[in-house]
Protein backbone atom coordinates (compact mmCIF):
# COMPACT_ATOMS: atom_id res chain seq x y z
CA UNK A 1 0.00 0.00 0.00
CA UNK A 2 1.63 3.27 -0.55
CA UNK A 3 1.24 6.14 1.53
CA UNK A 4 1.77 9.77 1.44
CA UNK A 5 1.03 13.03 2.13
CA UNK A 6 -1.19 15.26 -0.51
CA UNK A 7 -1.32 18.97 -0.69
CA UNK A 8 -2.84 21.67 -2.40
CA UNK A 9 -1.21 24.75 -3.32
CA UNK A 10 -2.77 27.62 -5.74
CA UNK A 11 -1.05 30.97 -5.20
CA UNK A 12 -3.41 34.19 -5.35
CA UNK A 13 -1.95 37.83 -5.59
CA UNK A 14 -0.37 38.07 -1.57
CA UNK A 15 -0.38 34.74 -0.63
CA UNK A 16 2.25 32.13 -1.58
CA UNK A 17 0.91 29.17 -0.70
CA UNK A 18 3.32 26.70 -2.33
CA UNK A 19 6.43 28.46 -0.83
CA UNK A 20 4.47 26.82 2.58
CA UNK A 21 3.82 23.13 0.42
CA UNK A 22 7.53 23.08 -0.18
CA UNK A 23 8.19 24.32 3.41
CA UNK A 24 5.45 21.93 4.82
CA UNK A 25 7.01 18.80 2.66
CA UNK A 26 10.16 19.09 4.28
CA UNK A 27 8.97 18.61 7.40
CA UNK A 28 6.54 16.14 6.57
CA UNK A 29 9.97 14.18 5.63
CA UNK A 30 11.28 14.80 8.97
CA UNK A 31 8.78 14.45 11.13
CA UNK A 32 6.61 11.79 9.57
CA UNK A 33 9.24 10.09 6.91
CA UNK A 34 6.56 10.37 4.44
CA UNK A 35 6.51 11.61 0.70
CA UNK A 36 4.39 14.38 0.11
CA UNK A 37 3.03 15.40 -3.66
CA UNK A 38 1.41 18.81 -4.71
CA UNK A 39 -1.10 19.72 -6.51
CA UNK A 40 -1.15 22.97 -8.06
CA UNK A 41 -2.42 25.66 -11.15
CA UNK A 42 1.03 26.74 -11.67
CA UNK A 43 3.99 24.56 -12.18
CA UNK A 44 6.46 27.17 -13.68
CA UNK A 45 6.05 28.90 -10.64
CA UNK A 46 7.82 26.34 -8.73
CA UNK A 47 10.33 25.38 -11.18
CA UNK A 48 11.17 29.27 -11.26
CA UNK A 49 11.56 29.64 -7.81
CA UNK A 50 12.14 26.08 -6.16
CA UNK A 51 14.64 24.59 -8.32
CA UNK A 52 15.14 21.49 -5.99
CA UNK A 53 11.35 20.99 -6.12
CA UNK A 54 11.57 17.70 -7.61
CA UNK A 55 13.42 16.34 -5.02
CA UNK A 56 11.12 17.50 -2.17
CA UNK A 57 8.15 16.77 -3.96
CA UNK A 58 6.97 13.25 -4.72
CA UNK A 59 4.95 14.53 -7.49
CA UNK A 60 3.66 17.56 -8.62
CA UNK A 61 0.02 17.27 -10.19
CA UNK A 62 -0.91 20.23 -12.36
CA UNK A 63 -4.46 20.93 -12.15
CA UNK A 64 -5.94 23.52 -14.95
CA UNK A 65 -5.26 27.30 -13.66
CA UNK A 66 -8.11 29.09 -13.03
CA UNK A 67 -9.04 32.38 -10.90
CA UNK A 68 -10.49 32.59 -7.34
CA UNK A 69 -13.74 30.81 -6.50
CA UNK A 70 -14.29 32.59 -3.63
CA UNK A 71 -13.11 36.03 -1.86
CA UNK A 72 -11.75 35.44 1.81
CA UNK A 73 -10.87 38.22 4.25
CA UNK A 74 -7.10 37.45 5.27
CA UNK A 75 -5.89 38.89 8.10
CA UNK A 76 -2.55 39.84 9.72
CA UNK A 77 -2.45 39.97 13.43
CA UNK A 78 -5.82 41.80 14.67
CA UNK A 79 -5.27 44.85 13.11
CA UNK A 80 -4.62 44.29 9.41
CA UNK A 81 -6.65 42.86 6.85
CA UNK A 82 -7.27 41.90 3.24
CA UNK A 83 -9.65 40.79 1.02
CA UNK A 84 -7.81 38.05 -1.59
CA UNK A 85 -8.86 35.01 -3.88
CA UNK A 86 -9.16 32.10 -1.84
CA UNK A 87 -8.70 28.89 -4.69
CA UNK A 88 -9.97 26.72 -2.32
CA UNK A 89 -12.27 24.57 -4.58
CA UNK A 90 -10.45 21.72 -6.15
CA UNK A 91 -9.94 20.00 -2.60
CA UNK A 92 -13.03 17.50 -3.51
CA UNK A 93 -10.33 16.07 -6.37
CA UNK A 94 -8.58 14.70 -3.68
CA UNK A 95 -9.39 10.91 -3.97
CA UNK A 96 -8.96 11.28 -7.79
CA UNK A 97 -5.76 12.73 -7.75
CA UNK A 98 -3.98 11.36 -5.13
CA UNK A 99 -1.45 8.87 -6.17
CA UNK A 100 -1.40 7.09 -2.98
CA UNK A 101 -3.70 4.40 -1.90
CA UNK A 102 -3.11 5.77 2.03
CA UNK A 103 -3.43 9.75 1.97
CA UNK A 104 -2.63 11.74 4.41
CA UNK A 105 -4.54 15.25 3.16
CA UNK A 106 -3.31 18.85 4.75
CA UNK A 107 -3.57 22.41 4.44
CA UNK A 108 0.00 23.95 3.69
CA UNK A 109 -0.58 26.04 6.69
CA UNK A 110 -0.35 22.89 9.20
CA UNK A 111 2.73 23.27 10.73
CA UNK A 112 4.27 19.85 11.57
CA UNK A 113 5.91 19.26 14.57
CA UNK A 114 5.49 15.87 15.76
CA UNK A 115 5.43 12.47 14.41
CA UNK A 116 1.14 12.01 15.56
CA UNK A 117 0.01 11.64 12.09
CA UNK A 118 1.81 8.25 11.82
CA UNK A 119 -1.07 6.86 13.26
CA UNK A 120 -3.43 6.86 10.60
CA UNK A 121 -1.58 4.69 8.47
CA UNK A 122 -1.70 1.90 11.59
CA UNK A 123 -5.38 2.12 12.54
CA UNK A 124 -8.40 0.28 10.74
CA UNK A 125 -10.72 3.26 10.21
CA UNK A 126 -10.98 4.02 6.35
CA UNK A 127 -11.31 8.00 6.88
CA UNK A 128 -10.50 10.37 9.55
CA UNK A 129 -11.08 13.92 10.75
CA UNK A 130 -11.24 16.33 13.21
CA UNK A 131 -14.47 17.37 15.28
CA UNK A 132 -12.85 19.53 17.67
CA UNK A 133 -9.95 21.80 17.18
CA UNK A 134 -8.12 23.66 20.25
CA UNK A 135 -7.38 27.48 19.88
CA UNK A 136 -4.45 28.37 21.46
CA UNK A 137 -6.27 31.58 22.76
CA UNK A 138 -8.54 29.98 24.57
CA UNK A 139 -11.04 32.82 25.01
CA UNK A 140 -12.59 32.97 21.57
CA UNK A 141 -15.88 31.81 20.64
CA UNK A 142 -15.79 28.50 19.40
CA UNK A 143 -19.11 28.12 18.31
CA UNK A 144 -19.30 28.48 14.82
CA UNK A 145 -16.80 25.65 15.53
CA UNK A 146 -19.75 23.05 17.24
CA UNK A 147 -21.97 22.77 13.60
CA UNK A 148 -21.97 24.41 10.45
CA UNK A 149 -24.63 26.43 11.80
CA UNK A 150 -27.04 27.25 14.87
CA UNK A 151 -29.40 24.69 13.65
CA UNK A 152 -27.37 22.66 11.75
CA UNK A 153 -24.93 19.78 11.04
CA UNK A 154 -21.59 19.00 13.38
CA UNK A 155 -18.69 20.80 12.14
CA UNK A 156 -15.73 19.00 10.85
CA UNK A 157 -11.91 20.89 9.92
CA UNK A 158 -11.24 19.59 6.48
CA UNK A 159 -7.83 21.09 7.77
CA UNK A 160 -6.31 17.29 8.42
CA UNK A 161 -7.91 14.48 6.14
CA UNK A 162 -6.69 10.89 5.97
CA UNK A 163 -8.06 8.64 3.65
CA UNK A 164 -7.98 4.78 1.84
CA UNK A 165 -9.12 4.29 -1.66
CA UNK A 166 -12.50 2.51 -1.13
CA UNK A 167 -15.55 2.36 -2.75
CA UNK A 168 -17.36 4.60 0.25
CA UNK A 169 -14.52 7.01 0.15
CA UNK A 170 -14.79 6.96 -3.73
CA UNK A 171 -18.92 8.18 -3.18
CA UNK A 172 -17.67 10.30 -0.41
CA UNK A 173 -15.50 12.35 -2.25
CA UNK A 174 -17.69 12.33 -5.41
CA UNK A 175 -20.23 13.89 -2.90
CA UNK A 176 -18.24 16.46 -1.87
CA UNK A 177 -17.81 17.50 -5.97
CA UNK A 178 -21.29 17.22 -5.96
CA UNK A 179 -21.99 19.64 -2.92
CA UNK A 180 -19.15 22.12 -4.66
CA UNK A 181 -20.80 22.13 -7.81
CA UNK A 182 -24.40 22.68 -6.35
CA UNK A 183 -23.10 25.14 -3.09
CA UNK A 184 -26.09 27.61 -3.41
CA UNK A 185 -28.15 24.87 -2.95
CA UNK A 186 -26.45 23.08 -0.21
CA UNK A 187 -25.44 26.54 1.44
CA UNK A 188 -29.34 26.62 1.62
CA UNK A 189 -30.65 23.47 2.80
CA UNK A 190 -28.16 23.41 5.61
CA UNK A 191 -28.77 26.72 6.82
CA UNK A 192 -25.50 27.73 6.19
CA UNK A 193 -25.28 32.02 6.71
CA UNK A 194 -22.51 32.51 4.33
CA UNK A 195 -23.03 31.79 0.16
CA UNK A 196 -18.62 31.62 0.35
CA UNK A 197 -17.67 28.29 -0.26
CA UNK A 198 -15.70 26.45 2.59
CA UNK A 199 -14.22 23.10 2.58
CA UNK A 200 -14.71 22.69 6.48
CA UNK A 201 -18.53 22.83 5.74
CA UNK A 202 -18.77 20.19 2.61
CA UNK A 203 -17.05 17.82 4.22
CA UNK A 204 -18.98 18.38 7.20
CA UNK A 205 -22.22 18.64 5.11
CA UNK A 206 -21.15 15.31 3.09
CA UNK A 207 -20.31 13.51 6.40
CA UNK A 208 -23.85 14.15 7.78
CA UNK A 209 -25.10 12.56 4.54
CA UNK A 210 -22.64 9.84 4.29
CA UNK A 211 -24.32 8.89 7.96
CA UNK A 212 -27.68 8.80 6.58
CA UNK A 213 -28.61 12.10 8.00
CA UNK A 214 -27.47 11.81 11.33
CA UNK A 215 -25.41 10.87 13.69
CA UNK A 216 -22.97 7.28 12.61
CA UNK A 217 -19.80 6.23 12.25
CA UNK A 218 -18.54 7.08 8.56
CA UNK A 219 -15.68 9.61 9.63
CA UNK A 220 -13.53 8.39 12.46
CA UNK A 221 -11.10 10.87 14.47
CA UNK A 222 -7.91 11.99 13.45
CA UNK A 223 -5.16 10.83 16.10
CA UNK A 224 -3.77 13.69 18.86
CA UNK A 225 -5.24 17.06 18.87
CA UNK A 226 -5.46 20.02 16.36
CA UNK A 227 -4.63 22.88 17.70
CA UNK A 228 -4.97 25.91 16.07
CA UNK A 229 -4.24 29.86 15.97
CA UNK A 230 -6.23 32.39 13.87
CA UNK A 231 -5.13 34.93 11.61
CA UNK A 232 -5.29 37.30 13.96
CA UNK A 233 -2.62 36.06 15.70
CA UNK A 234 1.41 35.52 14.68
CA UNK A 235 3.64 33.15 14.44
CA UNK A 236 7.04 34.89 15.32
CA UNK A 237 9.76 32.26 15.97
CA UNK A 238 9.68 28.81 14.76
CA UNK A 239 12.74 26.53 15.87
CA UNK A 240 12.82 23.18 15.09
CA UNK A 241 9.15 21.98 17.24
CA UNK A 242 9.45 24.68 19.08
CA UNK A 243 6.76 27.62 18.54
CA UNK A 244 6.46 31.35 19.76
CA UNK A 245 3.12 33.04 19.17
CA UNK A 246 1.85 36.33 20.02
CA UNK A 247 -2.27 35.75 20.48
CA UNK A 248 -4.27 38.04 20.42
CA UNK A 249 -5.55 39.60 23.91
CA UNK A 250 -8.80 39.36 25.03
CA UNK A 251 -10.82 43.11 24.69
CA UNK A 252 -7.70 44.72 23.35
CA UNK A 253 -7.02 44.95 19.95
CA UNK A 254 -3.73 44.97 18.59
CA UNK A 255 -2.27 43.63 22.03
CA UNK A 256 -0.67 40.17 22.01
CA UNK A 257 0.15 37.50 24.62
CA UNK A 258 2.93 35.72 24.15
CA UNK A 259 2.51 31.85 24.18
CA UNK A 260 5.34 29.11 23.75
CA UNK A 261 4.55 25.86 22.34
CA UNK A 262 6.26 23.02 21.27
CA UNK A 263 6.38 19.21 20.36
CA UNK A 264 2.78 19.74 18.58
CA UNK A 265 1.66 20.44 15.27
CA UNK A 266 -0.36 23.42 14.62
CA UNK A 267 -2.35 24.60 12.42
CA UNK A 268 -1.44 28.22 11.44
CA UNK A 269 -4.13 30.26 10.63
CA UNK A 270 -1.97 33.54 9.45
CA UNK A 271 -0.70 33.19 6.20
CA UNK A 272 1.33 36.24 6.45
CA UNK A 273 3.26 35.54 9.26
CA UNK A 274 3.67 32.01 8.57
CA UNK A 275 5.26 32.99 5.28
CA UNK A 276 7.48 35.41 7.19
CA UNK A 277 9.05 32.27 9.50
CA UNK A 278 9.23 30.71 5.79
CA UNK A 279 11.29 33.43 4.41
CA UNK A 280 13.23 33.34 7.21
CA UNK A 281 14.56 29.90 7.51
CA UNK A 282 14.34 29.67 3.56
CA UNK A 283 17.03 31.97 3.14
CA UNK A 284 19.21 30.41 5.80
CA UNK A 285 19.48 26.98 3.99
CA UNK B 1 -49.07 -10.52 30.26
CA UNK B 2 -51.30 -8.40 28.43
CA UNK B 3 -49.18 -4.92 26.99
CA UNK B 4 -50.31 -1.98 25.32
CA UNK B 5 -49.94 1.73 25.40
CA UNK B 6 -51.98 4.27 27.00
CA UNK B 7 -52.67 7.59 26.47
CA UNK B 8 -54.89 10.29 27.97
CA UNK B 9 -56.38 13.08 25.69
CA UNK B 10 -58.91 15.45 27.67
CA UNK B 11 -59.59 17.96 24.45
CA UNK B 12 -59.15 21.81 25.75
CA UNK B 13 -59.02 25.34 23.05
CA UNK B 14 -56.26 22.08 21.93
CA UNK B 15 -57.29 19.02 19.94
CA UNK B 16 -55.62 16.58 22.06
CA UNK B 17 -57.86 13.74 20.81
CA UNK B 18 -56.07 14.19 17.33
CA UNK B 19 -52.43 13.70 18.74
CA UNK B 20 -53.71 11.04 20.06
CA UNK B 21 -55.26 9.58 16.77
CA UNK B 22 -52.21 10.53 15.31
CA UNK B 23 -49.87 8.97 17.44
CA UNK B 24 -51.46 5.32 17.68
CA UNK B 25 -51.40 5.58 13.47
CA UNK B 26 -47.19 6.42 14.07
CA UNK B 27 -47.40 3.43 16.62
CA UNK B 28 -49.69 1.01 13.57
CA UNK B 29 -47.17 1.75 11.16
CA UNK B 30 -44.01 1.09 12.64
CA UNK B 31 -44.96 -1.71 15.25
CA UNK B 32 -46.32 -4.85 14.91
CA UNK B 33 -50.53 -5.01 15.75
CA UNK B 34 -49.83 -2.68 18.60
CA UNK B 35 -52.61 -2.44 21.67
CA UNK B 36 -53.82 1.26 22.26
CA UNK B 37 -55.87 2.31 24.92
CA UNK B 38 -57.17 5.61 25.34
CA UNK B 39 -58.62 7.32 28.07
CA UNK B 40 -60.85 10.43 26.76
CA UNK B 41 -63.91 11.76 27.72
CA UNK B 42 -64.00 13.10 23.65
CA UNK B 43 -65.48 11.95 20.76
CA UNK B 44 -63.10 10.06 18.64
CA UNK B 45 -63.74 10.65 15.10
CA UNK B 46 -65.20 7.73 13.93
CA UNK B 47 -62.35 7.00 11.25
CA UNK B 48 -59.44 6.82 13.65
CA UNK B 49 -61.55 4.49 16.25
CA UNK B 50 -60.38 1.14 14.89
CA UNK B 51 -56.66 2.58 15.43
CA UNK B 52 -57.60 1.55 19.30
CA UNK B 53 -57.85 -1.56 21.42
CA UNK B 54 -60.19 0.21 23.78
CA UNK B 55 -61.51 3.98 24.11
CA UNK B 56 -62.03 4.38 27.96
CA UNK B 57 -63.62 6.79 29.98
CA UNK B 58 -61.92 9.42 32.63
CA UNK B 59 -62.60 7.34 36.06
CA UNK B 60 -64.61 9.07 38.38
CA UNK B 61 -64.94 12.24 37.89
CA UNK B 62 -62.94 15.09 35.84
CA UNK B 63 -60.42 16.84 37.67
CA UNK B 64 -58.87 18.85 35.14
CA UNK B 65 -62.72 20.12 33.90
CA UNK B 66 -61.35 23.97 34.76
CA UNK B 67 -58.00 23.66 33.87
CA UNK B 68 -55.97 24.62 31.15
CA UNK B 69 -53.21 22.28 31.19
CA UNK B 70 -55.57 19.02 32.03
CA UNK B 71 -52.99 16.98 33.59
CA UNK B 72 -55.37 16.67 36.89
CA UNK B 73 -55.98 13.20 35.86
CA UNK B 74 -53.53 11.90 34.85
CA UNK B 75 -52.68 9.96 37.87
CA UNK B 76 -55.49 7.64 37.20
CA UNK B 77 -53.74 6.13 34.12
CA UNK B 78 -52.98 3.20 36.07
CA UNK B 79 -56.23 2.48 37.26
CA UNK B 80 -57.69 2.64 34.04
CA UNK B 81 -54.92 0.97 31.70
CA UNK B 82 -56.53 -2.41 30.86
CA UNK B 83 -53.23 -3.70 30.68
CA UNK B 84 -50.94 -5.49 32.91
CA UNK B 85 -47.63 -3.88 31.11
CA UNK B 86 -48.64 -0.51 30.06
CA UNK B 87 -46.49 1.97 28.35
CA UNK B 88 -47.85 5.63 28.99
CA UNK B 89 -47.30 7.98 26.17
CA UNK B 90 -47.67 11.75 25.94
CA UNK B 91 -50.48 12.55 23.23
CA UNK B 92 -48.43 14.68 21.12
CA UNK B 93 -45.71 11.80 20.31
CA UNK B 94 -44.72 10.16 17.32
CA UNK B 95 -43.56 7.09 17.42
CA UNK B 96 -41.18 6.39 14.37
CA UNK B 97 -39.86 2.93 14.51
CA UNK B 98 -40.63 -0.54 16.03
CA UNK B 99 -39.89 0.17 19.33
CA UNK B 100 -41.37 -3.53 20.38
CA UNK B 101 -37.67 -4.69 21.90
CA UNK B 102 -38.03 -2.01 24.35
CA UNK B 103 -40.66 -4.06 26.20
CA UNK B 104 -37.99 -6.73 27.13
CA UNK B 105 -35.62 -4.37 28.74
CA UNK B 106 -39.11 -2.28 30.33
CA UNK B 107 -39.85 -5.96 31.81
CA UNK B 108 -36.90 -5.78 34.21
CA UNK B 109 -38.83 -3.03 36.33
CA UNK B 110 -42.09 -2.51 37.83
CA UNK B 111 -42.35 1.21 36.65
CA UNK B 112 -39.51 2.90 34.45
CA UNK B 113 -39.30 6.39 33.88
CA UNK B 114 -36.82 7.89 31.13
CA UNK B 115 -34.42 10.43 32.60
CA UNK B 116 -32.54 11.07 29.46
CA UNK B 117 -34.16 12.94 26.40
CA UNK B 118 -32.26 13.77 23.01
CA UNK B 119 -32.76 16.73 21.00
CA UNK B 120 -33.48 16.64 16.89
CA UNK B 121 -29.57 16.40 16.40
CA UNK B 122 -29.96 13.09 18.80
CA UNK B 123 -27.65 14.80 21.75
CA UNK B 124 -28.71 14.10 25.12
CA UNK B 125 -30.33 17.12 26.33
CA UNK B 126 -29.12 18.96 29.77
CA UNK B 127 -31.83 20.85 30.57
CA UNK B 128 -30.89 24.40 32.24
CA UNK B 129 -34.09 25.90 31.26
CA UNK B 130 -37.13 23.93 31.75
CA UNK B 131 -35.89 22.06 34.73
CA UNK B 132 -35.16 24.73 37.35
CA UNK B 133 -37.31 23.40 39.98
CA UNK B 134 -35.97 19.87 39.57
CA UNK B 135 -32.35 21.15 39.30
CA UNK B 136 -32.91 23.47 42.42
CA UNK B 137 -34.22 21.32 44.48
CA UNK B 138 -32.99 18.24 44.08
CA UNK B 139 -35.27 15.99 42.36
CA UNK B 140 -34.90 12.99 40.13
CA UNK B 141 -34.59 14.30 36.30
CA UNK B 142 -38.14 12.07 35.55
CA UNK B 143 -39.99 12.53 32.22
CA UNK B 144 -43.09 11.23 32.14
CA UNK B 145 -44.15 11.62 28.71
CA UNK B 146 -42.62 7.70 28.63
CA UNK B 147 -42.88 5.73 30.90
CA UNK B 148 -43.86 1.78 31.78
CA UNK B 149 -45.36 0.57 34.59
CA UNK B 150 -46.29 -3.37 35.70
CA UNK B 151 -49.37 -3.85 37.55
CA UNK B 152 -48.47 -4.53 41.02
CA UNK B 153 -47.57 -3.52 44.57
CA UNK B 154 -44.53 -1.23 43.37
CA UNK B 155 -46.18 0.42 40.68
CA UNK B 156 -49.56 1.02 42.34
CA UNK B 157 -48.19 2.60 45.64
CA UNK B 158 -46.27 4.53 43.60
CA UNK B 159 -49.62 5.92 41.69
CA UNK B 160 -51.41 6.12 44.92
CA UNK B 161 -48.50 8.66 46.46
CA UNK B 162 -49.00 10.34 42.43
CA UNK B 163 -52.37 10.51 43.55
CA UNK B 164 -51.88 12.33 46.62
CA UNK B 165 -49.50 14.86 45.14
CA UNK B 166 -51.33 15.65 42.24
CA UNK B 167 -54.17 16.56 44.52
CA UNK B 168 -52.44 17.98 47.30
CA UNK B 169 -49.74 19.98 44.54
CA UNK B 170 -50.00 23.36 46.47
CA UNK B 171 -48.70 21.81 49.97
CA UNK B 172 -46.25 18.90 48.50
CA UNK B 173 -44.89 21.65 46.24
CA UNK B 174 -44.38 23.63 49.15
CA UNK B 175 -42.48 21.52 50.89
CA UNK B 176 -39.95 19.82 48.01
CA UNK B 177 -40.18 22.67 45.25
CA UNK B 178 -39.47 25.84 47.08
CA UNK B 179 -37.02 27.09 45.05
CA UNK B 180 -38.70 28.06 41.18
CA UNK B 181 -42.41 27.00 42.75
CA UNK B 182 -44.06 25.86 39.71
CA UNK B 183 -47.55 28.36 39.06
CA UNK B 184 -49.40 24.82 38.62
CA UNK B 185 -49.26 21.40 39.10
CA UNK B 186 -46.89 19.31 36.44
CA UNK B 187 -46.84 15.53 36.45
CA UNK B 188 -43.09 15.55 36.01
CA UNK B 189 -42.54 17.76 39.02
CA UNK B 190 -45.02 15.59 40.97
CA UNK B 191 -43.42 12.34 39.54
CA UNK B 192 -40.26 13.12 41.16
CA UNK B 193 -41.46 14.35 44.12
CA UNK B 194 -43.04 11.04 44.80
CA UNK B 195 -39.55 9.29 43.20
CA UNK B 196 -38.33 11.22 46.07
CA UNK B 197 -40.73 10.46 48.80
CA UNK B 198 -40.22 6.67 48.39
CA UNK B 199 -36.75 7.29 47.69
CA UNK B 200 -36.73 4.60 44.47
CA UNK B 201 -35.56 6.72 41.85
CA UNK B 202 -32.48 4.21 41.13
CA UNK B 203 -35.06 1.02 40.86
CA UNK B 204 -37.49 3.25 38.67
CA UNK B 205 -34.54 4.60 35.98
CA UNK B 206 -31.42 3.66 34.79
CA UNK B 207 -28.89 6.61 33.51
CA UNK B 208 -26.33 4.16 31.66
CA UNK B 209 -29.08 3.64 29.01
CA UNK B 210 -30.03 5.47 25.69
CA UNK B 211 -33.28 4.07 25.36
CA UNK B 212 -35.88 3.66 26.14
CA UNK B 213 -35.85 7.74 25.73
CA UNK B 214 -37.35 10.45 23.00
CA UNK B 215 -36.68 13.26 21.22
CA UNK B 216 -37.61 16.42 23.11
CA UNK B 217 -38.59 19.47 21.06
CA UNK B 218 -38.94 22.22 23.59
CA UNK B 219 -37.35 24.78 21.65
CA UNK B 220 -34.57 26.04 24.40
CA UNK B 221 -33.45 22.27 24.91
CA UNK B 222 -32.19 22.29 21.19
CA UNK B 223 -28.53 23.27 21.76
CA UNK B 224 -29.03 26.38 19.81
CA UNK B 225 -27.20 29.46 21.15
CA UNK B 226 -30.04 31.85 19.42
CA UNK B 227 -33.30 31.60 21.36
CA UNK B 228 -36.87 31.03 19.91
CA UNK B 229 -40.13 30.91 20.71
CA UNK B 230 -40.77 27.67 18.42
CA UNK B 231 -38.46 25.13 16.99
CA UNK B 232 -40.99 25.07 14.03
CA UNK B 233 -40.06 28.93 13.28
CA UNK B 234 -35.80 27.50 13.01
CA UNK B 235 -36.30 24.40 11.40
CA UNK B 236 -38.36 22.85 8.96
CA UNK B 237 -40.24 19.62 9.12
CA UNK B 238 -40.53 16.95 6.35
CA UNK B 239 -42.19 13.54 6.36
CA UNK B 240 -41.87 11.43 3.45
CA UNK B 241 -44.83 9.03 2.06
CA UNK B 242 -42.99 6.35 3.66
CA UNK B 243 -42.75 7.93 6.79
CA UNK B 244 -39.32 8.78 7.12
CA UNK B 245 -39.51 12.05 9.32
CA UNK B 246 -36.81 14.40 9.16
CA UNK B 247 -36.12 17.90 11.04
CA UNK B 248 -34.05 20.58 10.01
CA UNK B 249 -31.40 17.71 7.88
CA UNK B 250 -31.80 15.52 10.85
CA UNK B 251 -33.03 11.95 9.80
CA UNK B 252 -35.39 11.08 13.18
CA UNK B 253 -35.64 7.20 15.09
CA UNK B 254 -37.50 6.28 18.23
CA UNK B 255 -39.80 9.08 19.41
CA UNK B 256 -40.42 11.89 18.30
CA UNK B 257 -42.27 14.45 20.92
CA UNK B 258 -42.83 17.22 19.06
CA UNK B 259 -44.63 19.50 22.08
CA UNK B 260 -45.62 22.23 19.33
CA UNK B 261 -49.47 21.65 18.72
CA UNK B 262 -49.62 23.31 15.38
CA UNK B 263 -47.45 20.84 14.13
CA UNK B 264 -50.39 18.67 13.85
CA UNK B 265 -51.45 19.19 9.89
CA UNK B 266 -54.06 18.04 7.71
CA UNK B 267 -50.61 17.19 5.54
CA UNK B 268 -49.37 15.58 8.51
CA UNK B 269 -52.29 13.35 9.29
CA UNK B 270 -53.20 12.53 5.81
CA UNK B 271 -49.66 10.97 4.56
CA UNK B 272 -50.21 8.41 7.94
CA UNK B 273 -53.60 7.70 6.61
CA UNK B 274 -52.59 7.32 3.54
CA UNK B 275 -49.65 4.85 4.41
CA UNK B 276 -52.50 2.96 7.03
CA UNK B 277 -55.42 3.00 4.14
CA UNK B 278 -57.80 4.73 7.05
Amino acid sequence: MSKGVLLFARNNSQVDYLKQAYWLAKRVDQYLGLPTSVITDNEDYLKDNFPDYESVFDNVIVTEYTNGFTLKRYYDGALTQKRLEFKNDTRPLAYDLTPYDETLLLDTDVVIADSIFNECFSQSNDFLIYKRAYDLAQFRDYTEFDYISDTSVDFYWATCVFFRKTSENKIFFDLLQHIQENWQHYNSIFQINSSVYRNDHAFSIAIHIMNGYQKGDFAGKMPGKLFYTTDKDELVELTDNSFMFLIEKEHHAGEYNVIRFKQNTVHVMNKFSLNRIIDKELAND
Amino acid sequence: MTKGYVMLAQNSEHDYVKQACLCAMSLHATNSDPKITLITNDVVPEEYVSLFDSIVEIPWNDQAAKSDWKVENRWKIYHASPYEETIVLDTDMLVLQDISSWWNFLSNYDLYFTSKVFTYRDEEVHDTVYRKAFIANNLPNLYSGFHYFKKGETAHEFYRWLELVMNNWELFYGQYVKEHYPKRPSIDVSAAIVAKILDCDTEITNSKVKYPSFTHMKPLIQGWTHNTETWQGRVGTYLTSNLKLTIGNHTQQGIFHYTEKDFVTDKIMNIYKKHLGL
